[in-house]
This record gives C-alpha cells, structure tokens and sequence, in this order.
C-alpha cells in the first residue's frame, strides 16, 4: 500500500538560503507522524509545500499522494486532495460567532440564505462531539487563544480530511485541552487519517506520535519508531549534540534570600470589561536570587495577575502589594519599569514586539531614558553599543542588529523581549510562557539566562503551563485555579499530581476552559 | 524586499522628474527662476502643514481639521492686525497659542475619551470653519492695515539677501557635517560600525550640490523666500524629533504596535497629546503663511490642505496605519504635491479639473501603499 503522503528530495531554495536538502518524508495512513526539529530547521518550509502556498515548480523533488505525484498550485489544490493545515496564525475571524467560524465558507443553505437553525444545530452537535464547552453563539474574539484553537482544529476535523497538519497546535494549550486534543486525534488515527504533528514538546510526541521524523538545517536526520523516540535521542537529533542539562536549576538550586523584593497580601481584582477573571485572596512573596513559578489551568488568571503588578490590568479590590519594601498602589509599566519590575509577555507578536522596527529599536525601547543625554536627544552610538552586547549575550541568530524582528524565528523574537526586559535593568522580572512556540536549543538558553538573573540576585516570577519545566526551574510554586490561590508548594513537595490537583481545586474551577 | 526598496526610493524623485519635464514641456516658464521661487513657497506651504500631518500619521492617528484650522488661525490673527489694530508679532502669537490649545484640547479628546482621531477632527474641519467665518464675518481681512508692510505681511514677500542665503546655507552644511563627524567618532570609539567614508563623502557631496544649486537659482529672481527657511528649520526639528529622540520612539512605537507599546512603558496617551500640541503649531505657522500668501483672509483658505498634506505623507511613503515613514519622504510628497498644482495652474487647466487630479492623486498614492507597503504588514 501507497503512503499517503510521500515526499522524495524535495529541496527548496529562497534567495541566499536553501531551506530544504532533499527532504525524504511518508506519512501512512491511520498514524500520526511527528515533525521535529528547531526553528529554522525547515519545518514550516515541507509544511508550506505540502500545503500548497509554495506552489509545484518552486521547489524541486517529487511528492506523490495516495502513489500519484501531486502538483499543487495553490491552498484550494492540497485541500481538494484532502491536505488540511493548522497553523499557529488562526484563520478565524474574531467577529464571528463560533458557530459561523466552524461553517466559514460552506454554512448549511436554504436557497440563497443561510439555514441558521441547521447552522447551530451542526454547530452544537460538532461542539459536544469535540468537548468544547463553548456557546456557539459566542464572538471567537472573546475566545482565549486556546479555546480559539480547538475551534479551528474541530473546523478541519470536521471537513473529513484525510491528512491533518498541525503546526504546534498544543503551543497555547492548557494540559486539559491537550488531553481533549489528543484523545480527538488517536480517535481519528483509529478512523484512519493520516496526521503531521508539530510540536517542541517531546512528551507529548513521546505520548501520541506513531513515528518521529527529525529535520536539521533543512535535511531529514532521522525517523525514528515509536520505540526508540525517546526525548533524550530525539534531542540529541534535534541539536547534533547531548543536552544533558535541560534544566540547569534543578542541579544548582541555591537558596538565596534577603529582604523581599515583591509582596503581595490578600489581593482582590475586579476585571476590567471584556474580561471574566477575577482575582481573589493572592498572596506571593518573591526575594532575591529565588524563582517562584506560577501554574494553573488556562483562565486561571496567571496573565492577568502579572498584567494587574505590572501594568495595572483591572481593579484592584483589596490587598496589599510592596515593590522592593515600598507600597505599591497604582501600577503602570512606567513606574513599574522605572522602580525595577519588568514583564516579558506571552504574546509575543501581540505585546511584546514594534514587528515592523529592527532589533535594536526593540532592544531598547523600554530603557531609551538611560540613552537620552541632556537636551533630551538620544544618544544612538551607545543605544547601538548596548544592543549588540545583548544581540551576543543572548546569541540571537539574525543577520545584523537592523534586520526587523518580524523575520525572525520565535525563539529569536523571545530573545529580543527578553532582551528589552533586562536592558531596564530589572530587581523583579515577570516571564510569561518564556518557552512557548521556541525550539530546544532556545529554550535551554532561556534557561540559562533564568539562572544568570537570579546569580545576580533578581527575583523572577515565571509562569509556565509547561509543567516539567516549572518544576524544573521553580524554587516555589503557586499554584492558581480559577483566579484564587490553589496551593505553593516548596521544591521538596513538587509532584505533578499535586500541583495539577491544586490546579483543579478551587470550586469555581470546575469549568476551567469556558471561563 | 531589496529590490521593491530601492524602487521605492527612486520612484518618487522620478515621477517628480518626469512631472515637472511634462510641465516644462507644455509650458517652458514652469522652470523659470519667478515660477519656480513661487514654487518653492506653495512648497513650503504644504511641506510645513505635511510634516505636521507626518507626526500624527506616525502613531496611526489622522487630523482632517488642519485645513479648516489653517484658515481659522490665520484668519484670527488678520483680524487682531487688521480690526483690533494688534501689532503683527502679538496677534501672531496669540493665534498660535490658540492653536495649540485646540490642538491639545482635540488630542485630549480624542486619546482619554478614545474618541476615533477620524471623527473627532471631521467634527473639527466643521467646527474649525464655521469659527472662521465668525471670525472673519464671511470678510476678506487684509493681514496689514492701509497697505503698509508688517511682520505678518511679510512671511511670504521677504527673501534672503543673495549672500546671506549662500552663508546661511554653508553654516547650514557645516553643521550637519560637524555632526556627522562627531556620529563616526562616536562610533568607532565604540568599536561599532561605520559606513565606508567615499560612500559618505559622496553623499556629502551630492546634498551639498543640491543645497547650493537650490540657492542660486532662488538668487537668480529674489533670493531664497523666507517660508523656505520657515520650511527647512521645521523639517530639521521634525527629523530631529522623530530620529533623535525618545518622542519620535515612541511615536514610531506606538504606530508600529500600539498594545507592546504601552507595555514597554511608553506613555502612550501623553505622547499622542503631544503629537497633536504640534500639530497645531503647524497649522498655526502654515495659516500665517498661507494667508499672508494670499495677501488676506478670505474664506476659501486653507480649504481641502488637509488632504494635499495627508497625500504628500503617504506619497512620501508614510503609512496609514501608522509606524513608518521619513521627513525625506514627506518633503518629496509635499514637492510633488505642489509642483503638480503649481504646474497646473501655470497650464491654466480648469478648477474642475483640478479637484479631479489631486482626488485622483491622493487615491492612487493610498492604493500604492496599500499595494506595496504597509499592505504586508
């Protein structure tokens, strides 16, 4: 029998790169086949041609569906051929109803008008098949970004597509939604389709993946088996090296402490409108040199607890909070940043970066004050020298300190918002998803940069819904379930079970996904 | 992305060329030393209103009531000169503070009550011009009384003596080189990157001719018309402010994205506000010189500027939706924008017509932009 998909030296040049070598690459029907490797390794490039938007002709090789070669010219060919693509840029419009982006382009008619009865009660049924407790009548727009996920990938699973792609569907997603997703994707091997699944996070490919196929600089360096994808061997193909310290913490754990530098008593935040979450009871304590790790299901308020420190998201109710011995009543980033706290944001394209503006404009943008000379003009050779004593500190991989942040990789573009973070010269530092969507070389090196903040005696507050590595970089952990503290616990008691029990505790949180 | 810059950057001082040889060629007198030195005032005209425009398109923002404003302003002042018997420098200044306090007022409107710039100032360009013509009583207000000469009247008949404008100019270039030098020495002291110094030295070279060709054509009629001056220093304070500042950051910033802005610590709604104060200012200088220009305030000035100043920004490559653009580029969309009027004035083509083409202008530099700009964005 034909693979479904195979693809035979497939070799793809962009001007000044080649970003494919001969690339051989089968996807069976009925398996799920995992695409690892690091940014920049090709990935998204066989995605892109398998999907049609490099179209056939670019690129050279062969790639056959079903045995016969295919020659897609566009989107509408590869999703004729029964090829659906979900990328981390969600095809959904924000205005929409959920029920109206599930049906985008092929809603039920009744002549010319669309049949909205049989809309919605399509829409119900493939929600409740799919888990996702959402009302279909809701705007995606007030959506998290998880929850806009799975609407997308139940749009394609609804199409009956014979080959799913996802690129790093699980990017955004809270363990519970991974588990929905999984489950849905073994459920749909088991009916046959064939499925490529992206993803950094080596357990879950460990827990889902069928086999592995590792690319490197644009070639394929292994397909390995389910039986021999273990994490260790998978990295050692990703890198071309051993990573024996995926979390530098866990072997120096240094206990360092002093007076607090961050504390917060029995915090109460009304939501701003637009937003449900609500804050009650928090309490933190951060001193020097410590990390205190932050979980807790999507909607549990993580973000917007970080959001209310530093930049004053909400209304605060009741509480206490002092900024290193000082009280701290009505936060902006301003004051934040001018008395030492800083935020590194979750979205970066969103948040965190000027995309269209280059690497040193973006380094800098948050401390131009330490570069404004007398006279208020800005002092650009030293803003310069400042920007590339980062740009090799933090290895960022771009062609020099003009090139715009838009090109870069993510894990590039993470560098450079944490770059612009320790450029204020922070006490406090507030990481939010810090590894989400960068490959594993990146990662270790966001690690890395973890354990030099906190040598030089800053107090990092990190939120990770990764749970191996909050375990793996947190001192304490405090665990939030539905906007109130769940449980902190000291590194002697971290256990997985525990920390996703107190995730789960709280009464409010029996409906984490829809919050 | 190489290729389609260069274009970008070629294609504007082109279509001026092939422009103003389509004047010349239907009417030789187009590059006449008179013509051309009335040029360069319409120039200033519209360059000044622009580079203030540029400020408020930086951050993604829009001013449609500048034109109504232009008129507003130099109809108050003509009518402190002319009817209050104000002396011009006092009336002048008066204007501009009002200016800026509507400005000011209009961004504070529209940034705390986040009210759309879009609607705020279309409520302005009504606003603006039904205060005009209370002001002027639906008159013509000369900018001087009994035919005599005042500071006012004079923004747009003075020249520079020949020499003085020669001087002013080497100062001028001296300075920037000065700069320059003192930017490479910086630099190399930092072990950072300098471009190559023939690369320099022919720029150098090149802006050099072009300044000086400038001012001896200008000497061959008057001298170099003072709005020219008034044009040139807002230029260098304008391109001063947005590359040399920590305002003009933020500026770009917050066009750029304003969300990841406001989270770098900008202070996003006193930056606005200060970028509309400054437009005022702008419209206060370019309603003292449009009138003055026009010898009185009559109710047709300043009418429809907005949109030749909107349409010089985005010709000279500024982004509608905020986050890129240059001074460089401005100044060409202001010259182009006035060559064009001015040719078509000199060719006598009908009002009629003339509407059309600057309609027609404005949207084919918005759909290139679209097309090939910050459409990819």
């Amino acid at each position: 029998m034909h693979p479904v998909v195979a693809a035979r030296g497939l070799t793809k040049r962009f001007p000044g790169v080649v970003a494919l070598r001969g690339v051989d690459f089968d996807l069976r029907a009925g398996e799920i086949h995992a695409l690892c490797g690091e940014n920049g390794a090709g990935k998204s490039t066989l995605i892109k041609l398998l999907a049609g938007i490099h179209p056939h002709g670019s690129y050279e090789g062969e790639l056959r569906i079903d045995g016969r070669p295919a020659a897609f010219r566009s989107v509408r060919d590869a999703e004729a051929a029964g090829l659906a693509v979900i990328t981390q840029e969600l095809a959904l419009v924000d205005e929409l109803s959920v029920a109206e982006n599930l049906f985008l382009g092929r809603a039920p008619r009744r002549g010319w008008r669309i049949d909205w009865p049989a809309l919605h009660r399509r829409a119900t049924d493939l929600l409740r098949e799919f888990g996702l407790d959402v009302d279909p009548e809701t705007p995606v727009g007030r959506l998290g970004i998880g929850q806009k996920q799975l609407v997308e990938i139940a749009r394609a699973m609804d199409k009956r597509s014979r080959v799913l792609v996802l690129d790093e569907p699980t990017a955004a997603l809270a363990p519970r939604e991974v588990g929905v997703l999984q489950e849905h994707l073994r459920r749909l091997r088991a009916g046959g389709t064939a499925c490529i699944y992206i993803s950094h996070r080596l357990e879950e490919v460990r827990a889902l993946a069928d086999r592995v196929t590792v690319l490197r600089d644009g070639a394929t360096v292994a397909t390995l088996d389910r039986a021999g994808a273990e994490p260790a061997v998978i990295i050692r193909h990703l890198v071309g090296r051993e990573l024996t310290e995926q979390f530098p913490r866990a072997a120096a754990a240094v206990e360092r402490r002093g007076e607090p530098l961050l504390v917060v008593e029995g915090l109460h935040v009304a939501p701003p409108p637009g937003s449900r979450i609500c804050l009650e009871e928090v309490s933190l304590t951060v001193h020097p040199g410590e990390v205190l790790g932050i979980g807790g299901l999507m909607g549990a308020g993580r973000t917007e607890l970080l959001l209310h420190l530093f930049a004053g998201w909400g209304r605060r109710r009741a509480g206490e909070v002092r900024l290193r011995g000082q009280a701290y009543a009505e936060p902006a980033p301003e004051r934040s940043i001018a008395r030492g706290l800083v935020l590194a944001t979750e979205d970066r394209r969103r948040q965190g970066l000027i995309p269209g503006e280059d690497i040193t404009f973006n380094l800098s943008l948050a401390s131009l004050g330490r570069f404004t000379r007398r006279g208020g003009w800005l002092d650009l050779p030293a803003e310069q020298q400042a920007a590339a004593g980062l740009f090799q500190s933090l290895r960022i991989r771009a062609p020099g300190l003009a090139t715009p942040v838009r090109g870069l990789s993510g894990g590039n573009q993470q560098k450079v918002v944490l770059g612009k973070a320790l450029l204020t010269e922070p006490s406090v530092v507030f990481l939010d998803e810090p590894t989400r969507g960068i490959d594993v070389g990146a990662r270790v090196e966001v690690y890395q940069l973890i354990q030099r903040l906190t040598a030089a005696g800053c107090g990092v507050v990190l939120v990770s819904s990764d749970l191996p590595e909050l375990m793996g970089l947190s001192d304490r952990i405090l665990m939030l379930a539905a906007g109130r503290p769940g449980g902190e616990f000291a590194r002697a008691a971290f256990e997985p079970e525990r920390l996703l029990a107190a995730a789960l505790q709280a009464p409010a949180a029996a409906n984490p996904i829809s919050r | 992305m190489k290729p389609t810059l260069s274009l970008r950057a070629f294609a504007l001082p082109l279509a001026l060329g092939v422009l103003c040889l389509f004047f010349y060629l239907r009417e030789p007198l187009f590059l006449a030393p008179r013509n051309l030195t009335q040029l360069l005032v319409e120039f200033a005209l519209t360059g000044t209103l622009a580079l203030g425009m540029f400020l408020i398109l930086l951050p993604g923002q829009i001013d449609l009531s500048v034109g109504s404003g232009v008129g507003l302003v130099g109809g108050i002042a003509a009518v402190l000169v002319f009817h209050h018997g104000w002396p011009a420098p006092a009336a002048m200044g008066a204007s501009l503070g009002a200016a800026l306090i509507l400005w000011l007022l209009m961004g504070a409107l529209i940034v705390r009550q986040r009210i759309p710039a879009f609607i705020i100032t279309l409520g302005g360009l009504l606003i603006f011009k039904g205060l005009f013509w209370l002001v002027i009583r639906n008159a013509t207000v000369p900018v001087v009384a009994g035919g005599g000469e005042n500071l006012y009247s004079r923004l747009t008949t003075e020249y520079l003596p020949q020499v003085l404008g020669l001087a002013l100019t080497a100062l001028v270039l001296a300075g920037l080189g000065w700069a320059q030098a003192r930017d490479r020495a910086a630099r190399r002291a930092l072990g950072l990157a300098v471009s190559p110094a023939g690369a320099m030295a022919l720029r150098a070279a090149a802006v050099a001719i072009a300044a000086f060709g400038l001012v001896l054509l200008c000497n061959r009629f008057r001298g170099v018309p003072f709005t020219l001056l008034v044009l040139a220093g807002v230029a260098g304070l304008v391109h001063f402010l947005t590359r040399h500042t920590p305002f003009g950051r933020h500026l770009y910033a917050i066009g750029g994205n304003e969300e990841a802005a406001a989270l770098s610590g900008i202070p996003v709604a006193r930056v606005l506000i200060g970028a509309y104060g400054l437009m005022g200012v702008a419209v206060a200088l370019t309603g003292f010189m449009t009138t003055a220009y026009a010898g009185a305030s009559t109710t047709t000035v300043g009418d429809l500027m907005e949109l030749d100043a909107i349409a010089a920004c985005v010709i000279g490559g500024t982004a509608l939706r905020g986050g890129r653009g240059t001074v460089w580029g401005v100044l060409c969309g202001a010259l182009l924008m006035a060559v064009l009027l001015n040719g078509m004035t000199l060719l006598a083509v009908e009002p009629e017509l003339k509407f059309i083409a600057r309609g027609s202008v404005l949207a084919l530099a918005v759909w290139l932009d679209v097309r090939f700009g910050g459409g990819a964005r």
